[in-house]
């Protein structure tokens, strides 16, 4: 398997995807308290690509 | 109107403090530049892909710019309406829930100011990441597939702007009439899949409905100017906007306690 990448084009969307998960990760930093245990959200978070912090900003957060 | 303002800019502080301001352009921008991507990568994709025998030709028309861009609207309505659905649903229920209302409706505040300031705000983001996904997503589809003329890419950008608006207007009025936050989601996408549902099997009863401006959309970026009658379709959609907006506005003020202050 092997696909000719031109890494030009694939990083705006790795960079786009690392700030999507760094800011979901300073906020579950910062906040207080989430639904359900706090430690449950960060391999969410990290694991599941866009959906993962997306769905953590959507019901993770109490505040939201 | 001062009143509004304020409201608008206590809105505004709130979605960046809740990252909103963060999240719901990047998942816009990611998901303008994934299709035109996809589309690019597809041929190789589908040769990689397993369950071939060996020496499968498969070739594919390659698509033109325009079919791109519209494939990517297509994506904004599925995702992008769930995404700006949900990063919304709480807009008024959840500060109703919360008391946050009371303690507003406790002063002499406006109704009228309260839902606009809301809704103005919704639209100022939706339109911000929406412009940005857009943008984005034209920029690589002329980059890799091919190019688009300016003036079809423009209307088709917005009409669908003004699509995502309707969908902004129907989430402020349920979030306003419902009260539990994930009911608000329930709600409006149920609406919004419906309403797109049913004109497009009466197509000729629902010929003005504003769900049929996202496939006004993909129209101009499929024919160009050989689309559909198109102000017809925006008259209809602005007006329903208004009349959304109002019927949210009569129901706070019957559900509201104690501000009764139109």
């Amino acid at each position: 398997m092997n696909l000719t990448v031109n890494w030009n084009i694939i990083a705006p969307i790795l960079v786009i995807q690392l700030i999507l998960l760094i800011t979901a990760l300073v906020s579950l930093y910062k906040t207080s308290a989430t639904r359900g245990p706090k430690w449950m959200w960060i391999p969410i978070i990290i694991f599941v690509s866009i959906f993962g912090p997306v769905l953590y900003f959507v019901i993770g957060r109490k505040d939201a | 109107m001062r009143q509004t303002i304020l409201f608008y800019r206590k809105e505004m502080l709130e979605m960046a403090r809740n990252y909103k301001w963060i999240w719901v352009p990047l998942v816009f921008l990611l998901l303008g530049v994934m299709q035109p991507i996809m589309s690019y990568y597809m041929p190789e994709i589908l040769q990689h892909a397993g369950n071939m025998p060996e020496g499968t030709v498969i070739s594919m028309p390659t698509p033109t710019g325009g079919e791109v861009l519209a494939q990517t609207l297509s994506q904004y309505s599925v995702i992008g309406v769930l995404i700006l659905v949900l990063s919304m649903m709480g807009m008024v229920a959840s500060e109703r829930q919360s008391g946050v209302a009371s303690l507003i409706f406790a002063k002499p505040v406006s109704i009228v100011s309260y839902i606009l300031a809301k809704w103005c705000s919704a639209i100022t983001i939706t339109a911000v990441s929406f412009l940005l996904g857009y943008a984005a997503a034209w920029y690589y589809t002329v980059q890799l597939i091919g190019p688009i003329q300016i003036t079809h890419a423009l209307a088709a950008g917005g009409v669908y702007l003004l699509w995502l608006c309707f969908v902004v207007s129907v989430t402020v009025l349920v979030s306003v009439g419902v009260s539990s936050t994930g009911g608000v989601a329930f709600v409006s996408l149920a609406f919004i899949a419906l309403l797109s549902f049913i004109s497009s099997l009466f197509a000729k009863v629902f010929m003005w409905s504003p769900s049929q401006l996202s496939g006004l959309a993909a129209e101009w970026l499929h024919y160009g100017e050989s689309a559909r009658p198109t102000f017809a379709i925006l008259f209809t959609s602005i007006g329903s906007m208004a009349l959304l907006l109002a019927v949210a506005m009569f129901i706070m003020r019957r559900k509201s306690p104690i501000g009764t202050h139109a």
